[in-house]
């Protein structure tokens, strides 16, 4: 009969671990060889394979006196098959009452739809209960079964672990296939050796102390985003996580920590994906020799040290960046605080210069020179490094430079003083783009002959918070070699707001021919706007002047830029003597612009000063000539009008005298001898 | 030389009454501080350029504002300086700020103050908001009126205060000029209720006002004529009134007529010419060889340069010729 030939297989019990999601028969193989269970059950038990696929041959006969049925079995079955029962696909809703049986040891339900656990309370020989695929929504009724080593409650409605506390012999328990949130209440079972926990609503993975035989924990398909406790499992071989949410190797560190993990699954995680899975995972766990059920080879471990060594290096020059950012930033937000306030006391007209100078107390940047920014370097460890910067940091710097590639950044007026370093010159020879902020216009218009000469190259100058606000400020400009681009940012500069600066612009410094004005390039129809603009003032400011002024424009403009470089070359005077030649060539600049200069506020101030000591002179020296010249002019009118007066009185006297022809030549006669 | 009413005046005061002193005390300053320079060519030559140049009205450019206003004849100059640079920016049409204005001005001298621009401003809006754009022949107008007669305008606001607030004003002792510049700004809500003053009552003021003058103040025939069509204004109405005026801008001489206000043909023609230059001077930029010579442009460049400076010495065609006064 088949069932006889059914029944006569061994005992055969298999774990199936396949992902297969239809036929997840749960099947546990207990050979003679497995060491994974020692002896537990009798060598009798373990060559009997009870294939579930039919039922035995049973009655269910149902009670007047009771709602369960009770069920009977045959004697010949009951000495036959004395220990083990199959009630499966009975189409049963509720165990039934199993009476004359309490020596039964392997109980199957298995495909019911059996709702709750009963009735088997008498049963207290139980070992294996296999309740896969009914309809079980909590675990219960099994608090007499002390002897329970297998209990498999897979593909049911299980919400919650409870209940088991006395069943401390259990060896396998299956949960697979039910709606389980939380391990928990599992603590006691210190002989469990396999937990499948596959297939529930778990997101993660803790309070697993106390399963001090565990060897193979199954957690696929669940929503596991952390892995915690699993160090504290001592024998644990075998984890499965795949199909999980997984997305850094942080969530599982405990994993790293577990000296018995041989084999793990992660495929189907997020972490999964990423590049650096394989290596980092090889590299956190030394003990592993099977990953993703694939074994691991020598040259596999090689390269994942390697790579992961790599790894390391980049994080640690990301973080570098990443504070160095930050540095930069709270710097920049120094030095914009500082402007503000700067220009609200301008703006006030307050007089408090004093305490301006003793806020900001100025820190000198040390220069790495290695390093292109002007930071002192972080050498401690990376996190607390972090913080000890940043606290560093906080209100002292008040200007800051950055390289970056070809750009010079500048913010703050304390920057300026940084184009006086000794700039490598390949490093200044890079340099194309300068870009001011938070530094008044006036300031800078010092430092630009520095600038011509420490950066050659650069082409091309933004401005960005640099109070600029009349057109004049532009005549500045022209004394650089060349500009090829300007940006010009409406924040901090009104003079954007005006609607001829760009005219303007293009036509003072038209020898540059500029391509581009904040960004748009600048075509023949702009520069001719220009020139037909503001070509008359050009005009009348060369020609029109006289001589003596042109010449002493001119050769102010030049003394002043003498001076700047006399006041920080002191000791060079090979560049000095370039500079000489380089201002008497003329640099292409339009002659009849020239003229058109910009002195700063404070400098021309300082020139009237200067001068009101001359003017003072002149006037009284004028008014010594005017004095003169009147008192000349009196005299003169008095002679007018004396001289007719005068005139008759002379030719009276004369007559007089002459009127005695004898006596007159007697008197001249007289005098002649006198003189002698 | 030897009129009457010369000989009438003590010699100091006739001398200050032509601003000679003015000029040889600027002069004599000019001479001190560019003494290397000028020292070159010849003390006789300064002095004949320098005083050519205060005949052409050339001499204000690019110097401090204190010059700039110290005599009639610099404000006229300056006047016509700024017209003369700027008028191709009014022909382009474009309304400016009172503040692009004010830079304008700064770009012929440096330290001009904000306030002037700022009273002229009020004068064309009206006084309302001063962020307004206004068109250059208004702006430049005004401007005249408000540079030229800056400590007559101060005395007239007083006045005006005075009218407004009802006291006699024959008792009305001419201020300082730094009480009138306090006055000047009359309260919003009173000139736009009241309908101002009176206009014969103020003409009346006026008239004693340029007798007892010791600044300049303008024709008082022509302030008349300003004021004889209306029956009562305000102290910016009758502003406005002088600045439009074509008697007395033609009094003054700086500025031509509104009408001929965008035409300068010798200019237009330097223009055209030096517009010609940059077109010629830029394409070949652009296209430029490394040596710089290739084209020729820049040589020639150059040397008309060159003839450019040394011609500042020849005195341009000046067809507004600046009348003397008086």
């Amino acid at each position: 009969m088949d069932c006889q030939d059914a029944v006569n297989c061994g005992l055969h019990l298999v774990i199936q671990t396949s992902s297969l999601p239809e036929k997840n028969k749960v099947e546990f193989k207990l050979n003679k060889d497995t060491s994974s269970f020692p002896g537990r059950l009798s060598q009798h038990d373990l060559e009997r394979n009870y294939s579930s696929r039919q039922g035995d041959h049973i009655n269910l006969v149902s009670s007047s006196l009771s709602s369960f049925p009770i069920l009977q079995r045959s004697s010949e079955e009951k000495i036959l098959y004395s220990d083990r029962l199959s009630l499966e696909r009975q189409k049963l809703t509720v165990c039934p009452i199993i009476n004359g049986e309490d020596h039964l040891r392997l109980l199957n339900f298995q495909h019911n739809f059996i709702t709750r656990i009963q009735n088997i309370s008498n049963l207290q020989k139980l070992i294996s209960l296999d309740l896969y695929d009914n309809q079980i929504e909590e675990i219960s009724g099994l608090s007499t079964l002390r002897c329970l080593r297998v209990l498999l409650l897979g593909k049911n409605r299980i919400k919650k672990i409870s209940n088991l506390e006395n069943l401390k012999s259990l060896d396998v328990l299956d949960l697979h296939g039910n709606q389980i949130t939380k391990i928990e209440n599992i603590n006691h079972l210190c002989e469990l050796r396999v937990l499948n926990l596959a297939r529930n609503f778990l997101s993660h993975v803790d309070n697993l102390n106390g399963l001090d035989s565990l060897t193979e924990l199954n957690l696929r398909h669940n929503q596991i985003t952390f892995v915690r406790d699993v160090d504290n499992l001592p024998c644990l071989q075998h984890l499965f996580l795949s199909f999980n949410n997984i997305s850094s190797f942080d969530s599982v560190s405990c994993l790293a920590d577990s000296s018995s993990l041989s084999d793990i699954t992660f495929d189907g995680n997020p972490i999964a994906q990423e590049s650096w899975y394989k290596h980092t995972v090889l590299q956190n766990m030394m003990q592993l020799r099977q990953l993703d059920m694939k074994r691991i080879t020598e040259e596999e471990r090689r390269m994942a040290s390697v790579l992961a060594k790599k790894e390391e290096e980049k994080k640690r020059e990301s973080h570098k960046q990443s504070l160095l950012k930050e540095k930069k930033r709270l710097t920049i937000n120094n030095v914009a605080r500082q402007w503000d306030l700067q220009q609200q006391r301008v703006a006030s007209i307050a007089t408090d210069e004093d305490r301006k100078d003793s806020d900001s107390a100025q820190d000198p940047c040390q220069i790495d020179g290695s390093t292109l920014s002007a930071f002192p370097e972080e050498t401690g460890p990376l996190d607390s490094g972090l913080n000890n910067a940043l606290q560093g940091l906080s209100v002292v710097d008040t200007y800051l430079v950055e390289v970056d590639g070809d750009t010079l950044s500048l913010y703050g007026s304390g920057a300026l003083e940084s184009l006086d370093r000794n700039w490598s010159v390949q490093t200044a020879g890079m340099i194309t783009t300068v870009s001011f902020t938070f530094i008044e216009f006036d300031e800078i218009v010092h430092v630009l002959p520095k600038l011509k000469i420490k950066f050659p190259n650069s082409l091309h100058l933004k401005f960005k918070e640099t109070n600029l606000v009349m057109l004049q400020q532009f005549n500045a400009l022209a004394q650089l070699r060349r500009i090829d681009q300007l940006t010009i940012d409406p924040q901090g500069n009104p003079v954007v707001n005006f609607t001829l600066w760009k005219y303007y612009v293009l036509f003072r410094l038209s020898h540059f021919s500029m391509q581009k004005i904040n960004g748009t390039e600048v075509t023949q129809n702009d520069m001719i706007m220009a020139e037909r603009l503001f070509g008359i003032l050009a005009h009348v400011a060369s020609s029109e002047l006289p001589q003596y002024r042109l010449i002493s424009i001119l050769g102010d403009a030049r003394k002043k830029q003498f001076r700047y470089l006399l006041e920080s070359k002191g000791k060079k005077p090979g560049i000095i003597n370039e500079e000489n030649n380089d201002s008497k060539r003329p640099v292409g600049e339009n002659t009849n612009r020239a003229t058109l200069n910009y002195t700063t506020r404070e400098f021309y101030n300082e020139k009237l000063e200067e001068i009101k000591e001359k003017k003072k002179f002149c006037k009284t020296y004028i008014e010594d000539l005017v004095k003169e010249a009147t008192e000349i002019n009196m005299k003169n009118e008095a002679l007018q009008k004396l001289w007719p007066q005068m005139f008759i009185e002379l030719v009276r006297d004369a007559v007089i005298e002459i009127r005695n022809k004898n006596s007159y030549m007697k008197l001249c006669l007289q005098q002649i001898t006198d003189q002698k | 030389m030897l009129s009457p009413e010369r000989l009438a005046l003590p010699d100091y005061e006739y001398l200050a009454q032509r601003h000679v002193l003015t000029y040889m005390e600027d002069a004599v300053c000019q001479l001190l501080e560019n003494r290397e320079d000028i020292s070159q060519y010849g003390i006789a030559r300064f002095f004949t350029e320098y005083f050519n140049s205060v005949c052409q009205g050339t001499h204000i450019l690019f110097r401090e504002f204190s010059f700039v206003q110290a005599t009639p004849h610099n404000r006229v100059s300056f006047l016509r300086a700024f017209w003369r640079c700027f008028r191709t920016v009014g022909k382009n049409g474009d309304l400016l700020t009172m503040k692009e204005y004010h830079c304008l001005l700064q770009l012929l001298c440096p330290d001009f103050p904000l306030e002037l621009t700022q009273k002229a401003a009020r004068i064309v809006l009206m006084d309302d908001a001063v962020d307004c754009l206004m068109s250059f022949s208004d702006f430049l107008f005004a401007f005249q009126i408000q540079f030229y007669y800056s400590e007559f305008l101060d005395s007239v606001a007083a006045i005006y205060e005075d009218l407004l607030s009802g006291k006699n004003p024959n008792t009305v002792i001419v201020p300082t000029s730094s009480s009138g510049q306090h006055r000047q700004r009359p309260a919003l809500g009173e000139a736009g209720m009241l309908e101002g003053v009176e206009a014969s009552l103020f003409y009346q003021c006026l008239e004693n006002l340029c007798d007892r003058h010791k600044y300049s103040c303008p024709p008082p025939a022509l302030v008349k004529e300003a004021l004889s069509n209306v029956q009562r204004l305000t102290f910016y109405g009758f502003l406005m009134a002088l600045s439009k005026h074509h008697g007395i801008n033609q009094a003054l001489g700086a500025l031509p007529d509104k009408g001929d206000l965008m035409h300068d043909p010798a200019m237009d023609e330097e223009l055209e010419r030096l517009v010609v230059r940059s077109k010629l001077h830029r394409t070949p930029w652009q296209h430029r060889a490394k040596e710089p010579g290739a084209f020729g442009f820049q040589r020639r460049e150059k040397q008309e340069a060159l003839e450019r400076v040394s011609s500042a010495s020849v005195p341009t065609p000046y067809h507004y010729r600046w009348e003397p006064r008086e």
